[in-house]
């Protein structure tokens, strides 16, 4: 594969996402996409609070940082207010489903044409891995030591499906951004799918910005740290679990950009 | 030319006329009217610099995409009451910690709680004790009269955009009700450059609109920097003395209606006889500390008007550090002339 130069990633690259997370990967596709697209002069990110605060610190463009679960607010008063701007943010799980679904619906709602990416790792990864609206059933959080009780707490939320009620989003996917793990003789290896799904996503979602529509992609990835997994098992637990409990898939294509 | 004219429409008219490019509200009573009369304005399409209206689902909504707005370099504006401006405080405090500037109206209502719709000034502790977590202090504008009003709109986008802050303009139910005869045209608010607006790179430097600081000496260097801002604040704290004496038997202390009221009790005080005045607070925060001490020195008995069980009392004792008398109402009464000027009787 080309290798490609990223005007809008800091020239030293590295992030410092915990080892293993997959936030690093998804900022890198978000690079590569305004790169390839011409955009990084035009983008506003608007951050959200959570690992994805971290963000402003590897994207070369401009910021705005909200207040926890506020991105689509802020966002959507940009956008209305630069119309030829590529306006985006990277929520997490806690912050788009638990403390901002109230924003993130009505903006959905009003299909104002934005771009949000939504890294689930089925946990509060910042504060310290408790249980977000997201937690699978049993699993094991510092607020859920014994599992998470879906009698008390509901069925893990399925941002897709809550969203798939909203007529005008344009571009809705969930893709698992965790690389599979391989299994041959003698070691592990990863596969390159997901990554390439991952970077097509981005790029799409961006398309449908500047063809005019409501773009909403979620990442399935991993917080082995919070999950108190080794790297190896919570990508193993992404592909086993998180798959069932989350089935990627594209929920709607208004423009037909997955298919071009 | 004078006209007679609704408060919740002059503040309306003042705003768009100063250059009002986005409106974000969510309805609340008594705020709801000022609302209202912007979207005949924005519908009407009169105004090309007026680009958005937008009806937010919560107040959380609104003051986020006010934030937004502000960080984008646009005037913006919202009008609220008690209870939004609760949910509102969060934002606000973001917006002031990363130097967004934007406007909001507060019209009191009575409160705690749901309280009720009457006119209340039971929000000025609020507004001046750190309005949102860690430390936040708005311009606050207590206008007192409809044509007052418009100024203070047209003044509010100045300062926001001259300091970068948000801006907070006082009122009640009152004024905002009240048909009053005003003689204003509101000039068109040139606005500052914003080359520190989040719009875009373009080809340049990045603009970072952000409260986040995660070294200790990274966020003391800020909070020093916004706290030196709030120095130069306060120069333009601005006050009224009416009637006021090299003597004064007492002087009255009031913001808002209380205050237009008060005035009519000194005039019937000083027809008896009695050295009466009225210090008003015209910029509450920052408050005209050195007005203030000069002018209660001169009077033998402060008397402060309030509707609300004492709040700017509590302000002014801790600047004058003598007896405050607190004249209150509360529950959405009006202060009355005559029990006002019984106070000194």
């Amino acid at each position: 594969m080309e290798v490609k130069q990223f005007s809008s990633i800091f020239e030293n690259g590295v992030t410092t996402y915990c080892p293993g997370c997959e936030h690093g990967l998804l900022l890198k596709f978000i690079g590569m996409a305004l790169d390839e697209l011409g955009i990084t002069e035009k983008a506003i990110m608007v951050g959200s609070v959570g690992c994805s605060t971290l963000a402003y610190k590897f994207l070369n463009v401009d910021y705005v940082q909200a207040p926890h679960g506020r991105a689509p607010a802020v966002m959507s008063a940009i956008k209305l207010l630069e119309k030829d701007k590529v306006v985006f943010a990277i929520q997490g799980d806690g912050d788009a489903l638990s403390i901002g679904i109230a924003e993130l619906m009505h903006a959905a709602n009003r299909g104002i044409p934005l771009t949000i990416f939504m890294y689930n790792n089925m946990v509060f990864g910042m504060t310290g891995g408790q249980m977000a609206p997201t937690t699978p059933e049993g699993m094991k959080t510092t607020t859920t030591p014994f599992g998470r009780d879906v009698k008390q707490m509901g069925p893990p939320i399925d941002a897709c499906k809550v969203l798939s009620a909203f007529p005008q989003i344009s571009y809705l996917k969930r893709v698992v951004i965790t690389p599979k793990p391989i299994y041959t003789k003698d070691r592990v290896m990863y596969s390159s799918k997901e990554a390439m799904d991952s970077y097509k996503a981005v790029l799409n979602a961006f398309k449908t910005q500047l063809m005019g529509g409501f773009s909403f992609v979620e990442f399935i990835g991993t917080c082995n740290v919070n999950w108190k997994m080794t790297i190896l098992d919570s990508k193993k637990y992404v592909h086993d679990v998180g798959v069932k409990v989350y089935p990627p898939g594209l929920c709607r294509d208004v423009y037909g950009v997955d298919k071009k | 030319m004078k006209r007679l004219i609704m408060g919740a429409k002059a503040i309306a008219e003042a705003a768009v006329r100063s250059g009002l490019e986005a409106y974000f509200g969510y309805p609340i009573t008594p705020s709801s009217e000022i609302m209202e009369n912007i979207s005949v304005l924005y519908g009407e399409g009169k105004y090309p610099w007026f680009k958005v209206f937008l009806q937010s689902a919560s107040e959380i909504e609104s003051v986020n995409m006010l934030f937004g707005a502000g960080a984008a370099g646009y005037v913006s504006m919202t009008a609220t009451s008690g209870p939004g401006l609760s949910l509102m405080a969060e934002g606000i405090s973001y917006a002031y910690a990363s130097e967004a500037p934007f406007l909001i109206i507060d019209v009191n209502r009575g409160g705690p709680g749901l309280g009720n719709v009457a006119p209340e000034q039971s929000d000025v502790s609020f507004v001046l004790n750190s309005l949102g977590h860690g430390g936040v202090k708005p311009i606050v504008l207590a206008p007192h009269t409809v044509q007052e009003s418009m100024e203070h709109v047209h003044k509010g986008f100045e300062l926001a955009f001259a300091y970068r802050t948000p801006v907070i303009l006082l009122t009640d139910a009152l004024i905002v009700h009240m048909y009053d005869t005003v003689e204003w045209d509101p000039p068109y608010v040139v606005k500052p450059k914003v080359d520190w607006a989040a719009r875009g790179r373009n080809y340049g430097q990045r603009h970072i609109i952000n409260s986040i600081y995660l070294d200790p000496p990274e966020l003391k260097a800020n909070k020093e920097r916004l706290l030196q801002k709030q120095k130069e604040i306060e120069k333009i704290a601005e006050s009224e003395c009416f009637m006021c004496d090299e003597e004064m038997d007492v002087l009255y202390i009031a913001i808002g209606i209380s205050a237009r009221i008060s005035k009519e009790a000194v005039l019937r005080l000083r027809n008896e006889g009695v050295k009466a005045g009225l210090f008003r607070p015209i910029t509450l925060s920052p408050l005209d500390k050195d007005g203030l001490l000069k002018y209660s020195s001169r009077a033998k008995k402060i008397v402060s008007v309030e509707m609300n069980e004492g709040q700017l009392a509590q302000e002014i004792t801790r600047i004058v550090r003598r007896d405050v008398e607190v004249l209150p109402y509360l529950g959405g009464y009006i202060p009355d002339v005559e029990e006002v000027a019984e106070t000194w009787r």
